[in-house]
């Protein structure tokens, strides 16, 4: 089993979502993983692969660089980067002339691009090259009180095409990823829906009547909490709930939580290191905590 | 420019010959639900037909579902994201966008990082984030700035 990755938190995560960041560490440590980190990296290029191919595909290739100069797999935290990257580095596998060209660019910042290693999203890493049985072993507070419902979002699973992991019409892997930790993960309706982040920019109310939708349906299914793999969905439901409830003038107080902050709870570690301060809706910690 | 001609010039945008505009696209699409101005089988349509791409491009969530569903294997959502490239190349990058490139020539990253955000990661015993000047030059060297 891989043990070791090279580590890429994006753009979201340290603006506002550095909670996801504190706690995959927390659960990378108690799995034996090693993440190494890459300060320098900056964006992945996701907002180019919609307005100029060539910057696109630079973008990421310096990203992958990156962790082909450590020979490590690069694990990716946000559906963004995970669809930008996996399919960036696709293409340029398959293409040797786009990968030529893609090089000629990144001359200019000393840096090349081989096509040495795959893009990997923490979700799949846990799923797939961990797989529950080993993480099962690490689960020393069972949420058996916690209720869950599981938001996968997009580019974790489509282009499907492509991306080939799970089953995007009835993906179960973020599903037993909660039920591992004791909880029980709630169906609900329409529970493959975007979260709408896409399109906040060029038209918020959409974007947020979206979001209002899914936490409607959220709440119909008696869900504690909801629980996200990508920080910008998770900006989505959590930071932007409020301007969501004033879109469809319910109200909802859903605490949205980072998979490996659920995960990391599950095994024990104390709350208060799992950065919930920057939880917007906040949890009852007595859902996760027995005895508090 | 003929824009069912330029999307047929790449792998994806051939696909644009499956389409027999049954709509399925349309019927899963979260942004048709709620927004009447946003019909993916109407955009292929009218590119088809007209040769036009129009604003409304940009109300794809990109999510997706309407590509999966597609009973032709179009590739909807890429032929959409195929549109808006031709969009910026024929008339620039869009108001809304404008901000996030600036953000991205001024740092590296699509917000801007600063001593905040740094402050929080530190309190959390996290790396700080270091701004970068290689994401500007290859927005330079590829020509993908504001003009």
């Amino acid at each position: 089993m891989k043990n070791k990755y090279a580590y890429f938190i994006g753009c979201t995560i340290p603006f506002r979502a550095s909670n996801y960041d504190l706690a995959t560490k927390k659960v990378a440590e108690k799995l034996g993983i090693e993440l190494v980190d890459l300060p320098d990296a900056g964006c992945c290029g996701l907002y180019f692969e919609l307005m100029n191919e060539m910057t696109y595909l630079s973008m990421a290739a310096r990203v992958l660089s990156m962790a082909e100069e450590k020979k490590l797999d690069l694990l990716v935290l946000c559906n963004g980067c995970n669809g930008s990257l996996y399919r960036a580095n696709k293409k340029l596998k398959e293409n040797p002339e786009l990968k030529d060209g893609v090089n000629k660019v990144l001359a200019e910042v000393g840096r090349e691009y081989k096509g040495t290693i795959e893009v990997k999203h923490l979700i799949r890493v846990l799923y797939e090259d961990v797989g529950i049985e080993r993480i099962k072993k690490k689960i020393t507070n069972p949420l058996t009180n916690v209720k869950a419902a599981a938001h996968y979002g997009c580019h974790l699973l489509k282009p499907s095409e492509e991306i080939r992991f799970d089953d995007p019409r009835n993906p179960v892997s973020l599903d037993r990823l909660i039920e591992v930790t004791g909880a029980k993960s709630v169906d609900y309706y329409d529970k493959s829906q975007c979260c709408g982040g896409y399109v906040l920019a060029a038209d918020a109310k959409t974007a947020y009547r979206m979001t209002g939708e899914k936490l409607t349906h959220v709440k119909a299914a008696g869900s504690d909490i909801m629980i996200t793999g990508c920080p910008f969905c998770n900006v989505m439901y959590d930071a932007n709930q409020k301007a969501a409830e004033t879109e469809t003038g319910q109200t909802y107080k859903i605490p949205v939580l980072h998979y490996p902050q659920l995960l990391a709870l599950a095994m024990g570690v104390d709350p208060k290191e799992l950065g919930f301060e920057q939880n917007r809706v906040r949890p009852d910690m007595k859902l996760f905590v027995k005895g508090l | 420019m003929d824009v069912k001609e330029e999307l047929k010039s790449e792998i994806d945008g051939k696909t644009i010959n499956y389409c027999f505009s049954c709509g399925m696209c349309t019927g899963g699409c979260p942004s048709a639900r709620l927004n009447e101005k946003y019909n993916p089988r109407r955009i292929l349509h009218r590119a088809v037909i007209e040769g036009k791409i129009e604003d409304d491009i940009w109300l794809c969530t990109n999510c997706y579902t309407c590509q999966e569903r597609c009973p032709t294997k179009t590739k909807v959502a890429d032929i959409i994201s195929l549109m808006r490239r031709i969009y910026v190349k024929e008339k620039g990058i869009p108001e809304f966008i404008k901000p996030l490139v600036a953000n991205l020539e001024a740092c590296g990253f699509t917000a801007t990082i600063g001593e905040l955000e740094n402050k929080r990661r530190e309190r959390m015993g996290l790396p700080p984030v270091k701004m970068n000047d290689e994401i500007r030059k290859i927005i330079e060297k590829t020509g993908g700035g504001v003009k």
